[in-house]
C-alpha cells in the first residue's frame, strides 16, 4: 500500500547520507495545509517590525499556525518512528 | 440610578399578588428611589468605570494569556494507549539509555532503583553490571565511619545534586525537576513531554528571551531554562535504530511513563478481568432481584365497592 510520507521515514534507503528527523520532515510535508495561519503570522510580522514600543508581538499567530501543524503531524508521527 | 432601577425589578418579580402588592410595591418602590437619587449618580459612574476598565485590561491579559498557558500540546498515538496496550519494552530501554546520557546529568530519578529495572528493559545481570558503574556511600562501619561502595541492584538511580540549593546553582537559579513522575505530574504529561522536549523554535516576532533562558512555545510562559537537549544522533543506541530528535524523544517518554506507572499493564489486566467479571455478576443480580420481586409486581389489588 503506498505510504504517502515515505520520504520522512527515518529507515532511509539513502544509508550514507546523515538521518532524517521524522518530525521536522512532516512539519514541512504539512505547511502546505496551514497556509493560511501562515501567512496570518507573516503579516503580522511585518506589522511588528515597524513597531518602535516594543509591546507588540505575535505570539497568537504563531500559535495558531503551530497548533495547525501540530494537528497535521501528530497522527502521522509514530508510524515513522521505531515501535 | 441603575442600581434603583434592578431593585425596582426585583421587588416588581418577588411581589407577586397584585392586590396586597400596590399599595406596598408603591411605597418600597419609592424609599428605594428616594435613598438612591443622591448616591446614584456616583454609583453608576462608578461601575461605569469599573466595567470599562476590566474590559481594556482583560484584552492585554487574553494576549499575554496565551504564552502564559503555553501552546497546547497535540495528542500522539502512543502504542500503549490501548485498554489491553503494554508498554513497548524495547522503547523503555532506549529510553533509559537516553535519560542515562542525555539527562541524568541535571534531572534526578530517585524513587527508581536498579532493580526495578529488571525484566522490564534489562536483565538481571545487565542491570547488576549498571549499578556496579556507580559509587554510593553507605554506613556507618564498625568503626564509625561513612564509606563509599559500588552499587547494587536495591540502590536508587544516581541523584546529579547533593540537593535542591545545588542544583539550582548549578543551573542559573531554576531547579530541573525530579522525573520520576513526571508524566503524572504535569497535564497530559506524555503528550506534553515530548512536544517540550521536540518542540524548541525561534520565538515569533516581538517575543525576546532573556539570555539564559530558551524559548519553547509549549512551556508556560514561553521561557524555559533547559536548552535543547535531543538533537539528532546524540545518542548511539545499542540496538542500532537511528536515534534522531523524535526517536529519542518518543523512547525518553515511554521510558519516564513506565517510571511513573510501572503498574499500568498489571493494572489493565486487572481491569478487563474484575470488570468483565462484575458485569456478569451484574446480570446474574439483576435476574436475582428482578425474580424476587416479581411477586409483589404481579399482585393485582382488587377494590371491593359495598353496596
Amino acid at each position: 500500500m503506498f505510504h504517502p510520507t515515505i520520504w520522512c521515514d527515518s529507515d532511509d534507503y539513502r544509508a550514507d547520507v546523515e538521518v532524517v528527523d521524522p518530525k521536522k520532515c512532516l512539519e514541512e510535508s504539512c505547511k502546505p495545509k496551514c497556509v493560511k495561519p501562515l501567512l496570518e503570522y507573516q503579516a503580522c510580522v511585518k506589522r511588528v517590525q515597524g513597531d518602535e514600543s516594543g509591546h507588540k508581538h505575535c505570539t497568537g499567530q504563531y500559535f495558531d499556525y503551530w497548533q495547525c501543524v501540530d494537528k497535521c503531524v501528530g497522527p502521522k508521527l509514530f508510524a515513522e518512528l521505531k515501535w | 440610578m441603575v442600581g434603583g432601577g434592578v431593585i425596582q425589578q426585583i421587588l416588581r418579580r418577588k411581589l407577586h399578588s397584585p392586590s396586597l402588592a400596590t399599595p406596598v410595591r408603591s411605597w418600597l418602590s419609592s424609599k428605594t428611589a428616594h435613598v438612591d437619587a443622591g448616591s446614584s449618580g456616583v454609583r453608576a459612574f462608578a461601575l461605569l468605570g469599573a466595567g470599562v476598565t476590566g474590559l481594556l485590561s482583560f484584552s492585554t491579559v487574553a494576549s499575554a494569556d496565551e504564552a502564559e498557558h503555553g501552546l497546547a500540546c497535540p495528542d500522539y498515538p502512543w502504542p500503549h494507549d490501548g485498554i489491553l496496550s503494554s508498554y513497548d519494552h524495547a522503547s523503555i530501554r532506549r529510553g533509559h539509555q537516553v535519560y542515562q546520557q542525555v539527562c541524568a546529568s541535571c534531572h534526578s530519578m530517585s524513587l527508581i532503583s536498579y532493580r526495578d529495572l529488571v525484566g522490564v528493559a534489562y536483565t538481571e545481570e545487565e542491570a547488576k553490571a549498571m549499578a556496579a558503574e556507580i559509587e554510593v556511600v553507605d554506613g556507618p562501619n564498625d568503626e564509625g565511619e561513612m564509606f563509599t561502595r559500588p552499587g547494587k541492584l536495591s540502590d536508587r538511580l544516581p541523584q546529579p545534586y547533593a540537593n535542591e540549593s545545588a542544583a539550582r546553582f548549578a543551573n542559573g537559579g531554576a531547579y530541573p525537576p525530579d522525573l520520576s513522575l513526571i508524566t503524572k505530574a504535569r497535564h497530559n504529561g506524555q503528550n506534553y513531554v515530548f512536544a517540550l522536549l521536540t518542540g524548541y523554535r525561534d520565538p515569533p516576532a516581538g517575543i525576546s528571551i532573556r539570555e539564559g533562558l530558551h524559548y519553547n512555545p509549549y512551556f508556560p510562559g514561553g521561557a524555559i531554562a533547559m536548552p535543547k537537549m535531543l538533537n539528532d544522533e546524540a545518542v548511539e543506541y545499542e540496538d542500532g535504530v537511528p536515534a534522531t530528535e523524535a526517536q529519542m524523544g518518543k523512547d525518553v517518554v515511554s521510558f519516564l511513563s513506565w517510571a511513573a506507572e510501572p503498574e499500568m499493564e498489571e493494572r489493565k489486566l486487572m481491569g478487563f478481568k474484575w470488570i468483565f467479571l462484575l458485569s456478569l455478576a451484574l446480570l446474574q443480580a439483576a435476574y436475582y432481584r428482578r425474580l424476587k420481586w416479581s411477586v409483589l409486581k404481579s399482585r393485582k389489588l382488587v377494590l371491593d365497592v359495598v353496596n
